[in-house]
């Protein structure tokens, strides 16, 4: 007999929490790292709590209303855009595993959805908001925090619907090989919503010109961005026919949000890789001629040239690697723009320093793309190990043709930059210390990636990783990027002792590269020893259990 | 020439010779340590203690002349499959040092016979499992090695691909070559090889030729024995 009826939210939940205590399960550094994470959450959550709490004590409703308008907005906008751009999303229960199940769609949704707010995430956004609930509570009296009570819990089903929504249909586009080159675009206009947002903090500090705000924190309380959490401030200033409504455009954003999340998340389920049968027309082409790309004919027909082919193609066929590469792309070009100018705004004028900082965060920004390199290859890294291939050479063309796409994307950046800022003169200064980080990020990152390497689960989503791995991987990220940093701060050093001097500003990009390209040879030639030694047990830590 | 193993992981101390020449079957059901005894030998898992030779080359002290005499075929793991079929043969080639012009003759020649040619361009994520089980095959053929590993080679294929896989193999001891593979299925065991091993549980249960461990029983009547499986009787799962 079939079984009928459908499975109660709680399963998924249940569920859940099942998969993360087996994960754990016998194992003390995923332990380690959950209750590190699970602290570091904490600490933000309960500054989170204080800061939207604040007007509460202070008897202040303007304040109330600009925390709750400004801080809910930044907390969706954040859950957005985190995952697509440094976390990855959790992926403990991957859609696809449900594909075989007779559950109807509403069901899966909602219980996914249930699942998603278990976490670490949803425990600090939760916590933080709680501070609301507190303000609305000293402003207002009870009823006041009764509404935001609600209102605090609407908002995160918000945002977690809109995180997972968000993502999915980023990974169905980027899977797809029509559309790919549209979600790039969309890619970087959501980055580029991180640039009005910095000028809008930056202008803040500067002016703490409060009043002038208030007038948009009211609009943007009636948006779904805030409207959950302005909710309590109304009550508290005597609107509490705004509540019903509010609630209203919450439920409808939601509702929207998990439609459209149901829709892409049925093309994961099906696994909608395939391109069909394009292509499929042989070509006259020989197998060698096939691999190497034709925009790069300089490189041997030989063991390393195939290596670089291989990795180049590679950078661009794998969703995952390109998700990475695209975001680099984006970040990198938006990030120093907007810190320039705005530094530039609060000082009157940008200065080679902090030109040259911003270019050494890019840098090794972009040179910390290579962390967990050979997790993107997961098990076929076996081939490798099976042909017996140096370490140094594989570090070497794995550093080549990752340079193919990163070295003109930061030529560009640098180009651009001394653009928006009308001094041509810096571009050397900048070159160098854009060299110079790259190559000093390169070398720590060749250290991380293989010492830290962990395998990604094996789904069509690119921004996936695996319970307690998102904490790993924002770590070692964290730890790559410092430790560039440091390797490349010398030339910050010269840059900020030699001021303007016209010498150093033609000498400092030869230097910057030279230093750069020294210190990832030293780090090909140290790191690729250790790899030798430790090829097999390489292989183990990125090759994924199932 | 002698290949040996000894270790323990999930494989609790094997020592196992694979004559020269030889076709050899290895046997076992589930679970068993097959593909950690197989990883370990080929260099992909390094062995708690003990060692593998290939050919009188230790594959963990002198991994570049060993490895350079095999060819393996691993499973349930994956290839570069964003590649298409010729630009994994040309990357696998290069990768073992092989001449540019010798692996175009050869991935040209390897696609023809494994009937892999007409897929061009698609790539190998795409293509169908007995497919990705063939163009693996071709990648462990193509320098030509002297032993070949092959972990499971004909499970996912079907019977026209899997009947030519036999013959190529077939052909490759006659012409001096040794074959190692694991498999569950024992009507290939019986019809191809020339020893066999049977493991459980992680360690050698039987080995020999065929005939010796087979006696005048059926292969399969001997694993049910030595593994220690249980026949149905019938009763269970009357509801289905």
């Amino acid at each position: 007999m079939a079984v009928s009826g459908q499975p109660p939210v709680a399963l998924f939940v249940r569920l859940k929490l099942r998969v993360m205590a087996n994960n754990m399960r016998g194992k003390g550094w995923r332990i380690a790292l959950f209750l590190v994470g699970l602290a570091f959450g904490l600490w933000w959550s309960v500054a989170g709590l204080l800061l939207l709490a604040a007007p509460g004590f202070t008897d202040d409703l303007d304040a109330a209303v600009l925390a709750s308008a400004l801080g809910g907005a930044v907390l969706v906008v954040g859950w957005v855009l985190m995952p697509l751009i440094l976390f990855g999303v959790d992926e403990t229960l991957d859609p696809a595993r449900f594909a075989l199940l007779p559950l109807r769609r509403r069901t899966l949704v909602t219980g996914l959805l249930a699942a998603a707010m278990v976490g670490i995430p949803a425990l600090a956004a939760l916590v933080a908001t709680s501070g609301l609930v507190i303000a609305a509570a000293l402003l207002g009296g009870w009823g006041a925090a009764v509404t935001q009570a609600a209102g605090t819990i609407a908002g995160l089903v918000l945002c977690v619907a809109a995180s997972r929504a968000v993502t999915s249909a980023f990974a169905t586009m980027l899977r797809s090989r029509k559309v790919r080159d549209l979600a790039v675009i969309l890619l970087a206009c959501l980055a580029a919503l991180l640039g009005p947002v910095q000028i809008g903090v930056t202008a803040l500090l500067s002016k703490a010109d409060w009043d002038r705000l208030l007038g948009p924190a009211h609009v943007i309380g009636w948006t779904p961005l805030a409207a959950p959490y302005t909710m309590g401030v109304d009550v508290a200033q005597g609107r509490a026919w705004t509540v019903p409504l509010k609630l209203l455009i919450t439920a409808a954003t939601v509702a929207a949000l998990l439609w459209w999340w149901s829709r892409t998340m049925e093309s994961a389920m099906l696994g909608a890789e395939s391109a069909g049968p394009a292509k499929a027309a042989p070509t006259g082409a020989s197998a060698v001629a096939q691999l190497f790309p034709r925009r790069m004919p300089w490189l041997p027909r030989n063991r390393y040239g195939a290596l670089v082919a291989r990795e180049a193609r590679y950078w661009w066929r794998d969703a995952r690697r390109r998700a990475g590469l695209v975001t680099f792309a984006v970040v990198g070009v938006v990030m120093p723009v907007m810190i320039n100018i705005g530094s530039g705004g609060l000082s009157g004028a940008a200065s080679p320093v902090v030109v040259s900082l911003t270019m050494v965060f890019v840098g090794v920004l972009g040179a910390a793309t290579l962390a967990n390199q050979f997790g993107y290859d997961g098990s076929a890294y076996a081939a490798n190990v099976v042909a017996g291939v140096p370490g140094a050479v594989e570090l070497r063309a794995r550093l080549a043709a990752f340079s193919t796409y990163l070295g003109p994307l930061l030529l560009g950046i640098a180009a651009m930059v001394a653009a928006f800022l009308r001094e041509p003169a810096w571009i050397g200064v900048m070159l160098g210390s854009l060299g110079a980080a790259y190559g000093s990020g390169l070398a720590v990152n060749l250290f991380v990636s293989l010492h830290g390497a962990y395998a990604l689960p094996e789904t069509s989503n690119p921004f996936a990783v695996n319970t307690g791995s998102g904490v790993a991987k924002s770590l070692l990220g964290m730890l790559g990027l410092i430790g560039a940093a440091a390797v490349a701060i010398p030339i910050v050093v010269v840059t900020a002792l030699a001021g303007d001097a016209p010498v150093w500003l033609w000498l400092a990009a030869p230097a910057g590269v030279a230093y750069g390209a020294g210190a990832a040879w030293l780090g090909t030639y140290l790191v690729g020893d250790m790899l030798d030694r430790q090829m097999p047990e390489l292989l183990q830590a990125v090759t994924p259990n199932r | 020439m002698v290949k040996r193993f000894d270790a323990k992981v999930a494989v609790a101390g094997i020592d196992l010779d694979v004559p020269a020449g030889s076709f050899f079957g290895l046997l076992g059901p589930n679970g068993a340590g097959k593909t950690t005894t197989l990883s370990m030998a080929v260099g992909l898992l390094r062995p708690d203690a003990g060692t593998a030779w290939v050919l009188g080359h230790d594959v963990w002290s002198d991994p570049v002349r060993a490895k350079a005499l095999l060819g393996v075929l691993p499973d349930g793991v994956r290839l570069f499959d964003r590649l298409s079929g010729p630009e994994l043969l040309a990357y696998h080639g290069l990768l073992r040092g092989m001449d540019p012009a010798v692996v175009d003759q050869r991935a040209r020649e390897l696609l023809d016979v494994l009937a892999l040619a007409d897929a061009g361009r698609t790539l190998v994520v795409d293509y169908s499992a007995g497919m990705k089980k063939k163009i693996g095959l071709a990648c462990a053929l193509l320098h030509a090695p002297r032993l070949l590993v092959l972990d499971e080679p004909f499970e996912a294929v079907d019977p026209v691909s899997g009947a030519l896989i036999r013959d190529i193999l077939h052909r490759y001891v006659a012409g001096g070559g040794t074959v190692i593979f694991s498999s569950h299925v024992m009507e290939v065991v019986e019809r191809l090889c020339t020893h066999v091993a049977i493991m459980a549980q992680g360690t050698i249960k039987r080995v020999g030729t065929l005939g010796e461990v087979r006696g005048d029983r059926s292969l399969e009547d001997v694993f049910v024995e030595v593994v220690g499986g249980r026949t149905a009787t019938g009763e269970e799962l009357a509801w289905l």
